[in-house]
């Protein structure tokens, strides 16, 4: 790619007691781009994300984020380097309210780009992502629509440079996956760089500028969605010997 | 040399009644997640029923076994049914609301002992105490050797129940994965109640075999169920394997520091805690998970 | 708003306090009197304490007694060696707070109820530790250096560092440290991964709570002259101190207090009530399983749910999304 790789992972495994989840991953991800990763289940997709962000610690592989080697950092020390994900089951504070459950991201995980005003800068995220009408509501009494929301909100609190989206849309109806797909489109607007787990492949076929397909922990495919949606390994791993009506 | 055989045996008969007293939290712990604090209390409490059957009817305290089990495993269901059941969990279980009730039962369970049998230190004595045996050019006393014995039957009879038997094997679907065995109509209320059962009893054999070798007070659960810990830290707990070769590295590690220092017992408990918070921060997957897959998967406990 | 102005509001009700029972105590009470607020006093000041590791952060540590112990050790050695008692109690707090780091580390490593258990383990090891070394008197303990002893002076202490502890958990409770201690609590992976370095704030916490206790444990020395392994490094001490912050009210800040009123209350009835200094044991753990099955939120809960209008419907129960 003609710029310098904001995300740059070479050789990446993850083995877990004679699993291999992963199995050697490699890709680049350009800045502000859109990034998709899809695959059947069990390819290690959320598993990738684990290791990006430093919950989980890779068996082997380097990750390098804006240039810095950050793989066997901790969680939180790579969330301050601006580097978060959301989780694909939610895990909302329910004992807080949601504007409180933003405000974690923003005062722990934004570091030295914590904006001035942080009361402000948490009501426009609420605004951003459709919450604004239930900040002062418990975490634990949301819809499951409006706790994917909150997650998406406390993790663009921390300010990322990159922003991982496990799975988003799982469980959403029609109209809040258009949504969803036009607060995706805003956060990579506003600058952020987007790797984005999915199912709803038109979905992310629909918004990525190029994505990755995992199958077993390997990668099989890479690149603009019209190209790798053709890729033969790619139709084989999703649906046996048949192409895909995808466009 | 006889110094380290002698600590190699004495440690194998002790391994042998630490695995039993340790499988009892380690069975409910993987089937519930709970961590069963209460069984400090009943360890004792199988000490003293023990005594009172042998002072009082004279029963051996071997004997007394084919009793003290089928009571205390009523005593768990019991417990379960009443105390344990009605809690809110928590999804995952490992609550802190379940852990300080069962301290509480635990609590009480002492003050039971205290007001029924008094604080006063107490021992069995059979006719068979002070004797002792050669077992491989080492003496060991024969109660030691009793209850060497029917730990380990305790144990292949528990692996063997675990392993074919219907009842064995949703044991340890539970414990491997709670949703998924569910979903093939395991009765989750049943196992729980079982496993609180077999739990129960096995901590109040583990307390009368104990009562055949040490002095006993109402207090005097705590040291054990201590080690106890230490042993399923060690070894995690989902394998009757791994909870003997725990057993058996506890009681190494304690023999060898009676045998080769000077350090007074009281001490010792403190110095294997000690070796055993250390050993937890070079191994946070415990030392046998260290070790790698063969031993089958360790659950994290950090 | 400047930090004075915002925490003004947390200064007033223990001003007041503090005004009222250490002026006009010594003046209107009898000996007696002063005697149980002072152990009032200092109940209140471990069980808030505690609470702001174990309510506020969720870790559950029945190894408290260790820090008690460490601070009044601390006291009656150096005031063997010369140095005012009063100076000494800095002391103690500190050695107590790098006590607690240096559990922490491994400790915290673990979660929920095994960091529980390990902390019984640890305080044991912290008895026999004392009860076997010399330096420390052995198990016949320690007597503090003749000398004039001012009860007024430490009871004024005792309760100016109760109202001090009370003041400080309100103003923690609020502050982004409290919140971050809220969602470990909470979810202690969700908490990391938003950028709450978890360890750094548990060991603080544990820190700080260690020190305060230590303090108290001082002023204890101060006050009863002579202390002994059997009486600061107790295990007894040690469930106690865990029982007052949840039978009040498990992590808020008026609970503690509340547990501490009860148990100094209870103290008391036993003292004079033998049967009732027997059955210690089946109070406390009938109280905990009370307690657990019925309001796991203890006094606090029941005072609210009691408030709450009997036709009133409860409040919405958090939704538990799949976890």
């Amino acid at each position: 790619m003609p710029t310098e790789p904001i995300l740059s992972v070479r050789g990446l495994a993850k083995r877990f007691q004679g699993l291999r989840a992963l199995n050697g991953v490699d890709f680049d991800v350009a800045p502000g781009e859109v990034f998709g990763i899809i695959g059947p289940n069990g390819a290690g997709k959320t598993t990738l994300f684990s290791c990006l962000v430093g919950a989980t610690r890779p068996t082997a592989g380097e990750i390098r984020f804006r240039g810095e080697r950050i793989d066997g950092l901790p969680n939180y020390a790579i969330v301050a380097r601006g580097l978060v994900r959301t989780h694909q089951i939610v895990r909302p504070f329910k004992e807080m309210t949601v504007a409180e459950n933003v405000s974690i991201g923003e005062y722990f995980g934004a570091g030295g780009r914590r904006r001035a005003d942080p009361g402000k800068r948490i009501a426009e995220i609420l605004d951003q992502t459709g919450l604004a009408s239930r900040a002062r509501a418990l975490a634990g009494t949301l819809s499951i629509g409006d706790a994917k929301r909150l997650e998406i909100a406390r993790a663009v609190a921390t300010e990322p440079y990159v922003l991982c989206l496990d799975e988003v849309m799982g469980g959403l109806n029609p109209a809040e996956i258009v949504a969803a797909m036009s607060l995706i489109r805003s956060i990579r607007d506003s600058g952020v760089t987007v790797l984005w787990i999915e199912h709803h492949v038109h979905a992310v076929v629909g918004v990525s500028d190029r994505i990755l397909v995992l199958n077993f922990g390997e990668k099989i495919a890479e690149g603009k969605p019209e190209v790798v949606m053709r890729h033969p390994e790619v139709i084989k791993a999703y649906l046996g010997e048949e192409a895909p009506r995808v466009v | 040399m006889s110094a380290l055989r002698a600590i190699l045996v004495n440690s194998l008969l002790t391994a042998g009644l630490y695995a039993t007293m340790s499988y009892g939290l380690a069975v409910i712990y993987g089937v519930m997640r709970i961590i069963n604090l209460a069984h400090a209390g009943i360890l004792m409490l199988g000490a003293y029923v023990t005594l009172t059957l042998n002072v009082r009817f004279g029963i051996d305290p071997l004997v007394s076994l084919v009793l003290v089990i089928p009571l205390f495993f009523g005593f768990g269901v019991v417990l379960y049914v009443l105390l344990v059941k009605p809690l809110p969990q928590s999804a995952g279980g490992a609550s802190i609301e379940s852990l300080l009730l069962l301290f509480g039962v635990w609590l009480v369970l002492q003050n039971l002992a205290y007001a029924i049998w008094s604080g006063d230190i107490q021992s069995i004595m059979t006719g068979y105490t002070m004797r002792s045996v050669s077992v491989l050019g080492v003496r060991v006393g024969l109660p030691g050797l009793a209850v060497f014995a029917v730990s380990a039957a305790s144990l292949v009879v528990l692996e063997a129940t675990l392993r074919w038997t219907y009842l064995g094997r949703a044991i340890r679907a539970v414990t491997q994965n709670r949703d998924a065995a569910l979903l093939s109509g395991i009765n989750a209320d049943r196992i729980s109640a079982v496993a609180f059962g077999i739990g129960s009893a096995f901590a109040g054999a583990a307390g009368s075999l104990l009562a055949m070798l040490y002095a006993f007070t109402p207090d005097f659960g705590r040291s054990f169920l201590l080690k106890a810990f230490c042993i399923i830290v060690l070894a995690g707990m989902e394998s009757v394997s791994g909870v003997a070769a725990g057993a058996f590295v506890l009681a190494l590690l304690e023999n060898v520091i009676g045998g080769y220092t000077a350090i007074p017992t009281s001490f010792q408990d403190a110095l294997s805690f000690s070796l055993l918070v250390v050993a937890l921060v070079a191994f946070p997957q415990g030392i046998l998970g260290a070790f790698g897959a063969w031993t089958g998967r360790r659950r994290k406990l950090a | 708003m400047s930090l004075l102005r915002r925490s003004a509001r947390f200064l007033v009700w223990p001003v007041a306090a503090f005004a009222v029972l250490a002026a006009a105590g010594p003046a209107l009470l009898s000996r007696g009197a002063l005697n149980d607020v002072w152990n009032t006093a200092f109940a209140v000041i471990l069980a808030s304490s505690w609470n702001i590791l174990g309510g506020f952060a969720g870790q559950i540590s029945i190894g408290y007694s260790a820090f008690v112990g460490i601070g009044a050790y601390t006291t009656v050695l150096l005031a063997l060696a010369g140095i005012n008692p009063y100076l000494t109690l800095p002391i103690g707090a500190l050695l107590a707070a790098l006590f607690s780091y240096v559990v922490g580390l491994p400790t915290f490593r673990l979660r929920g109820p095994y960091f529980t258990i390990a902390t019984i383990g640890v305080s044991e090891a912290v008895r026999v530790f004392a009860s076997g070394v010399s330096f420390t008197g052995g198990s016949s303990g320690v007597r503090m250096p003749a000398g004039s002893f001012d009860f007024v002076r430490n009871y004024s202490a005792m309760v100016l560092l109760a109202v001090i502890v009370v003041a400080l958990s309100a103003w923690i409770k609020a502050s982004p440290f409290g919140r971050a201690l809220s969602a470990i609590r909470q979810d202690i992976d969700a908490a990391e991964a938003l950028g709450v370095h978890a360890a750094k704030y548990k060991l603080a916490a544990h820190a700080l709570s260690a020190a305060l206790v230590a303090l108290a444990g001082g002023l204890f020395a101060i006050n009863f002259q002579y202390i002994s392994p059997g009486s600061v490094f107790d295990f007894r001490l040690s469930l106690t101190i865990v029982l007052m912050p949840i039978v009040g009210g498990l992590g808020t800040v008026t609970g503690p207090v509340l547990g501490a009123i009860l148990f100094s209350y209870l103290q008391i009835k036993m003292l004079s009530i033998p049967s009732l200094r027997d059955s210690y044991l089946f109070l406390y753990g009938g109280m905990l399983i009370l307690v657990m099955l019925f309001e796991p939120k203890g006094l606090v809960g029941l005072l609210a749910r009691l408030r709450r209008a009997p036709s009133a419907p409860s409040p919405a129960r958090p939704v538990s999304h799949a976890d």
